[in-house]
Parts: C-alpha cells; sequence; structure tokens
C-alpha cells in the first residue's frame, strides 16, 4: 500500500474477514460478560453502550466485576485505566498505519482498536489503510455486542469457554501473529527482552502489568541495541504536501519512503 | 423484557469515564509517536515496538494456563513458522490445549 482513501469498503471487509477467526471467542466471551452483567446489576443497554464506548474486553470484564448498586466510580476507572495503559503503546505502534493521514482520520480510527483487530492489522506483509484496521474493530464489536446481548438474555448455561479452549484461541492467534511480525535479527534481543520481562511480570505483579513490565523491557532494549540508521537511503518519512499545494487530505506518497527502497521487506 | 433502556446518571458517567480515558491512551499514544522523529533510535524502537507488546500480551496468558499453554504456545509457534498459516497455526495450539485438559484434565 503506497497510497489510496483512507477506508475504502474492500479494506474495511478485509479487515473484517482477517478477524472471523476471532469470533467464536469473542462471542462466548461477550456472551460471559453479558452473564456477569445480569448478576452485578447492570442494565443490557448500559452494558451495551459500554461494550460500544469503552470496547476493550479485559477491562470491562474487571469493571463489570468490580459494578455495585452503588458504582464505585472511580476504582472502575482507575483500574481501567491500568489495564488499558498498553493502548498506549498499540496506539504509538500504528504510525505507519496513519502515515500522511489527516488528524479526523486518526480521531475516527482509533476508537475501534482492540488487541485483536491491532495484532491482526500489525502482521500484514504490506502496511494496510486505516479502514483495514476499522473493519476489524466494527466486526469485532458487532460480535462482541452480539454475545453481551445473548448471555445477558439467557443469564446463565453458556458453555465454558475453557473446555473448548476458546480462552487459549487468543493467546495462539496473538503468538502466530507474532511470527508474521519477525523483520529480521534485530528483533531478536528486543522479543527476547519483552518475553523475560513479561514472564518477570507476570509471577511478580498482579494484573496486566506485565504487559507493561515486557513491552517496556523490549522497548529499553531496542533503543540500546541501535546501531545507526546505516543505510543513507533512509530519508525522512514526512510527507510534503505544501509545496505543491494538495490538501491535506490527499495522501501523497514519498518517494524516499524506505518502504520503496531497496531495503524494503528486510 | 429486560431492562434495556434503563439507564442510571451515575452508570452512564461511569461508563463515560472509562471511555474517555480508553479513547485518550489510543489516540493520545498515536499523536505522541507521531511527534517522535522518523528515523533514528526512536523509529527504530517504534518498528520493535508492535512485537514487543505482542509478546507481553500473550506470553503471560499462555503461561497462566499452566503446563498445556506452554506446550500449546509452542505448538502454535511451531505449526505458524512450519505452515505460515495463521489458522492451521491457531487450530494446532487450541487442539492441543483442548485435548490436554479433556485427558489430563491440564
Amino acid at each position: 500500500m503506497s497510497s489510496g482513501p483512507h477506508f475504502s469498503a474492500e479494506a474495511i471487509r478485509r479487515g473484517a474477514i482477517a478477524c472471523l477467526p476471532l469470533l467464536p471467542s469473542t462471542f462466548i466471551f461477550g456472551a460471559v460478560l453479558g452473564v456477569l452483567a445480569t448478576q452485578r446489576g447492570l442494565g443490557l443497554g448500559e452494558l451495551l453502550f459500554m461494550s460500544l464506548t469503552v470496547f476493550a474486553g479485559s477491562a470491562q470484564f474487571v469493571s463489570v466485576d468490580l459494578w455495585r448498586e452503588t458504582i464505585p466510580a472511580l476504582t472502575i476507572i482507575v483500574a481501567t485505566l491500568i489495564i488499558n495503559l498498553r493502548y498506549v503503546l498499540i496506539g504509538a505502534s500504528l504510525r505507519p498505519v496513519f502515515r500522511g493521514r489527516p488528524l479526523w482520520v486518526k480521531i475516527c480510527a482509533m476508537h475501534m482498536v482492540a488487541d485483536e483487530n491491532w495484532a491482526m492489522t500489525m502482521a500484514q506483509k504490506e502496511t494496510p489503510i486505516p479502514g483495514f484496521l476499522l473493519g476489524g474493530g466494527m466486526f469485532l464489536g458487532v460480535v462482541w455486542g452480539s454475545g453481551n446481548t445473548i448471555g445477558y438474555l439467557l443469564a446463565g448455561g453458556i458453555p465454558d469457554p475453557n473446555v473448548y479452549a476458546l480462552d487459549f484461541a487468543f493467546t495462539a492467534i496473538f503468538a502466530a501473529l507474532t511470527i508474521g511480525m519477525w523483520k529480521g535479527r534485530e528483533d531478536l534481543l528486543p522479543w527476547v527482552a519483552a518475553a523475560i520481562g513479561a514472564i518477570i511480570g507476570h509471577y511478580l505483579l498482579p494484573g496486566t502489568w506485565s504487559i507493561l513490565i515486557g513491552a517496556g523491557a523490549g522497548v529499553v532494549v531496542s533503543a540500546l541495541t541501535w546501531k545507526g540508521d546505516n543505510d543513507t537511503s533512509a530519508q525522512p518519512e514526512i510527507v510534503t504536501s505544501s509545496a505543491t499545494g494538495v490538501s491535506g487530505d490527499d495522501y501523497v506518497p514519498n518517494p524516499d519512503d524506505p518502504r520503496f527502497s531497496s531495503r524494503a521487506g528486510e | 423484557m429486560p431492562d434495556f433502556t434503563s439507564f442510571t446518571p451515575e452508570a452512564v458517567l461511569t461508563i463515560l469515564g472509562m471511555a474517555v480515558v480508553t479513547y485518550g491512551m489510543r489516540l493520545g499514544g498515536l499523536l505522541m509517536a507521531d511527534r517522535l522523529p522518523q528515523t533514528g533510535r526512536w523509529a527504530h524502537v517504534l518498528e520493535r515496538l508492535p512485537g514487543a507488546v505482542l509478546i507481553s500480551v500473550w506470553v503471560p496468558s499462555a503461561l497462566s494456563a499452566g503446563l498445556i499453554g506452554i506446550v500449546g504456545a509452542t505448538a502454535t509457534l511451531l505449526a505458524m513458522i512450519m505452515t505460515r498459516n495463521l489458522f492451521a497455526a491457531m487450530i494446532a495450539g487450541m487442539g492441543l490445549v483442548a485435548a490436554g485438559r479433556y485427558f489430563f484434565g491440564a
């Protein structure tokens, strides 16, 4: 992908199809959350409102679990903040997808970003347009909300996801996508550091802190192992559109983009 | 019919608070990265970031699933390296974990 629209119907459709393998697990876990909501006194409308506006599975599970007649609002919001801190890093890593795109595209497309459609987007061989990311998010949102509704209406009787290893689907997809993200030897040390950091964090710290410890270790090691931009063809990738008088809404591919150089695909 | 239309102000405000912090971090992360240089050390770090975050997401979940989780994750990785097929890799990992739980209660 070198240019093109921000959100094409085709990219949205491909993004949705890419997330298809996650349908059973997302639906069942959505239903489990629906059952939990009936036990904690959330209305179905409130739950769906949360699924649409927050759209973050693990934070929603913790929040609904904390929900009581008198809502511990501050506790819930702080817990959400901590569990979702990884989205700062996830958002940062999406920079190539939004390179040269106007602010409104970023504002529109960054809401429906879950771990799953983000991982699927980052693992594509060619950097997809924002529509791919959004298509996956919209698909997962519909499945997630449908699961919530079915679980809420049944108020129980949902099969245990663990029996069919549906809980493991997320782990397996993420592990497999990691292989697709391998760009070369320079990934090795940061990845090993991330794994070690995550393992240490898993055994020493509660909740999702292990994600931040692992990612932090990966960041530090990748910063330390940087050997300099030894390729002279790597020019700044800033898209200059003012010179030609093109409006900011038009993406102009930069001929100096390293993706077009001989190093592309390394 | 369940209380589809009942929204208490406390619930709506709590949910909006959750939504604002979550969306703020999603968009904020991207906008912060936009301000980082496009080349050099920071660009190199940003390129390593997706893999580092992803590994940090699934490694702890594999550990939480116990021995069978570690076996299942290893099988997923090997299947992906051999087949380069996401669905095959996913089925390999999930199949092993489901079988392991069924036969050994692991």
